[in-house]
């Protein structure tokens, strides 16, 4: 393949003839990935993207050395700062899950924001519901049923539509993002709903939920039960993927829809239970949002980002439910430090952070690359013989091991928006 | 609601509209290049952010404009290296330059938040003379600033462009089929480029454009509050064709202004929040009745769209 070798959009347009083929680099499929490579990716677009807030906060004038100690400082040096890191990693943890159960069978449902504003919208009107009523107990365990559900509720029609009609799925849930924000924004600000606080005046907000439906926090700090529920759930979705019968169809469905539809698994009902699934995982997010931290239904704390930040969290720990947990704190640092620097005397802007969470995804995507290929220097011994080394059928590619290969795009969205049909790719 | 009420409500939504048909069609264009760039959003911000910067520097409205376009061109140029020379996933790229444009945007936005533009970095209303004059349509169509006028012809060159030119042929072979393209001699991934780019620059450009003409000071919440998404939802509901992307606009830009008109004429019994969700709403129930598969012939959607081309692996 060409890397941006020099283009010229106009004769590059016109194309009638092709220049003579000049390539800068080449890329070949490596067919073995040392474990080191693994590990030093994700750590490489880390660093790549400290550097790029470095421009920024450079040209800004501010030094990129100090604010950066301040990030971790205020994130993983104290007890309390670390704590506080776990609290923001929480949601991430189960919104990173939801991305990694529908991205490992190329679903990709993007919708785990709108997702967690439901589930956080049924969970905080199930304790405002039955919580003077029910035990503690009680409480939390329907608050976790009714979040899951909220979730589910939201996915389903994108879901269905993709089972059966085979709806591009992509732009459906990202679409239904918008739908479910304003819809909170309507039960909180737009209408006297049964979650706004009659009490509150001037500022709407949503009535606090009773206290026998409070998530239990740890100490004084504000890590709570959610955290342990992510635990499980990772748990959970980590025994599913690698022992259960739903997970190895997970597994074949994720590496070719017509090999699983010759082996016989049911492709439609799959399609619909693992975005179900999902769903459910980001709809969790919202429920221990509402129960843990801010215990009432409240949009300003609720719409952060929490959604797309895991596909972030899922995509950096390259689909692996145990590497969700630790990119999902590190990020939880990242989104937790921003606060600490506008208490800086020189107050730099809380949103480096939401920059740098960009930016690492931008780098961990490109350099994604490294892990599949291996880059071919026009100037190395080896000439770069076209195709050498790729066209393997993925199959035997130990590059592509089981989660390797399938935040590549190579094995892209399933079919063009807007209408799936046997998408045709490959020989 | 009487004559004026409905002659202001269609000029707002015409001028509503206008920023959104500019991102469609950009986005249109990329899509038709079999690129899915889900980061309008971003590339948005950026280019709004960027303009009022520039704006507020120069007081020049078309220097601001022309920094936007440029700021939106720089991340479609992140993205189109990440999805065409490294393969890597597009739809993910698409959300790491809305996540990257709205931080960035917000972080080269804070010291101005909330500021005004100076009056003279505005972009100016232009209305035609005797045009303006017809009933209704006049104040509709003609009473409105110059980026709604070149919008339109945007739109017509665009359709030109795509379905009667050379390129444009080349252009649409490359979204249908790369592998098609490449034998033909066609450069896929140069073509591909151009055309990211291109939409870059019509997003940033409709950023920068709403920050010039739209919004009095800049907002991150405000600013752009998702347009960019809904252009994306355009391009489908207008099924990649630049003409219908412009209509949908002012359908989508009416939908958007609709609130204050019911307000106006006293009806309030349909929350502000239930409209705003219209447009979404309507695009995906297009989206359900384009899965029939009878209708999806006529669609247009580019066959290859989202899948990145590889020539080794053909």
């Amino acid at each position: 393949m060409t890397a941006p070798t020099r283009e010229r959009a106009s004769t590059a347009a016109h194309g009638r003839r092709r220049a003579p083929s000049t390539r800068l680099i080449a890329l070949e499929r490596r067919l073995h990935v040392r474990r080191w490579v693994y590990v030093a990716v994700p750590v490489l677009s880390v660093l790549l993207a400290l550097a790029v807030g470095a421009v920024f906060l450079l040209l800004t004038g501010h030094n990129p050395l100090v604010v950066y100690r301040v990030m971790v400082q205020a994130s993983f040096a104290s007890t309390f700062g670390f704590a506080d890191t776990l609290a923001s990693a929480t949601p991430l943890i189960l919104t990173g899950l939801a991305a990694l159960v529908s991205f490992r069978v190329k679903l990709w449902n993007i919708g785990a924001e709108g997702q967690l504003y439901i589930g956080a919208v049924l969970a905080s009107g199930v304790a405002l519901w039955l919580g003077e009523l029910l035990p503690r107990p009680a409480n939390i365990v329907a608050m976790l049923v009714a979040g899951a559900l909220g979730g589910m509720l939201l996915v389903a029609i994108p879901a269905l539509a993709r089972a059966w009609l085979r709806t591009n799925e992509i732009i459906t849930t990202l679409l239904l993002n918008a739908v479910a924000l304003l819809f909170i924004n309507w039960l909180i600000f737009g209408s006297r709903s049964f979650w706004r606080d009659p009490a509150a005046g001037q500022f709407p907000q949503g009535t606090r939920i009773p206290v026998a439906a409070e998530f239990p926090r740890f100490g004084t700090t504000r890590v709570h039960l959610g955290l342990v529920i992510a635990l499980l759930a990772v748990a959970v979705v980590w025994f599913v993927l690698t022992r259960t019968r739903l997970g190895y169809r997970m597994r074949i469905l994720g590496d070719s829809e017509s090999a699983a539809r010759y082996a016989g698994v049911p492709v439609r009902r799959m399609v619909l239970v693992v975005l179900l699934f999902s769903g459910a995982l980001a709809g969790l997010a919202g429920a221990a949002d509402v129960g843990g931290l801010s215990r009432r239904l409240d949009p300003n704390s609720l719409a952060i980002g929490m959604g797309y930040a895991g596909i972030i969290v899922a995509a950096l720990a390259r689909l692996n439910p145990g590497g969700v947990v630790l990119v999902a704190i590190l990020l939880g640092g990242v989104r937790n430090a921003g606060t600490a620097l506008q208490s800086l005397p020189e107050r730099v802007p809380m949103e480096i952070a939401v920059m740098l969470e960009g930016a690492i995804l931008l780098f961990a995507l490109g350099s994604e690359v490294l892990v599949r290929y291996r880059i071919r220097w026009p100037w190395s011994a080896a000439p770069a013989v076209e195709g050498a080394g790729g066209g393997g059928p993925a199959g035997d590619d130990a590059a592509s091991g089981p989660e390797g290969d399938l935040l590549a795009g190579g094995d892209g969205p399933d079919g063009p928006v807007g209408a799936a049909d046997e998408r045709e790719e490959g020989p | 609601m009487n004559d004026t009420v409905l002659a202001l409500t269609l000029a707002a939504a015409v001028a509503a509209g206008t920023p959104l048909a500019l991102a469609a069609i950009g986005e249109l264009i990329t899509e038709r290049a079999g690129i899915l760039n889900l980061g309008v959003e971003g590339m948005m911000l950026l280019g709004a952010v960027t303009a009022f910067l520039v704006g507020n520097a120069t007081g020049d409205p078309w220097t601001a404009m022309l920094a936007g376009s440029a700021a939106g061109a720089s991340l479609a140029l992140a993205h189109a290296f990440a999805s065409i020379s490294l393969r890597a996933n597009q739809i993910v790229s698409g959300l790491a330059l809305v996540i990257f444009g709205t931080g960035l945007s917000t972080f080269l936005g804070r010291p101005v938040e909330g500021m005004p533009l100076p009056r003279e970095a505005r972009i100016p209303r232009v209305a035609i003379t005797y045009l303006s004059d017809l009933p209704l349509i006049g104040r509709m169509l003609f009473t409105q600033d110059v980026v709604v006028y070149a919008s339109w012809i945007l739109a017509a060159a665009t359709a030109f462009y795509l379905f009667r030119t050379r390129p444009g042929l080349s252009l649409r072979s490359v979204g249908e089929s790369p592998a098609t393209a490449d034998v033909m001699g066609l450069r896929v991934n140069a073509i591909r480029y151009a055309h990211t780019i291109i939409g870059g620059v019509l997003c940033g450009g409709a950023g920068a454009y709403l920050m010039l003409a739209r919004v009095p000071a800049w907002s991150q919440a405000a600013t752009t509050n998702g347009i960019g998404f809904i252009a994306i939802a355009l391009v489908v509901f207008a099924s990649w064709k630049p003409w219908r992307a412009l209509l949908g606009a002012y359908i989508f830009g009416l939908a958007l202004r609709a609130n204050f008109a019911l307000q106006g004429a006293g009806v309030t019994f349909i929350p502000a929040e239930f409209l705003a969700m219209t447009p979404y709403l309507l695009t995906i129930l297009v989206l359900v009745a384009l899965s029939f598969s009878d209708l999806r012939k006529r669609a247009g959607a580019p066959e290859a769209l989202g899948v990145p081309y590889a020539r080794e692996e053909r």
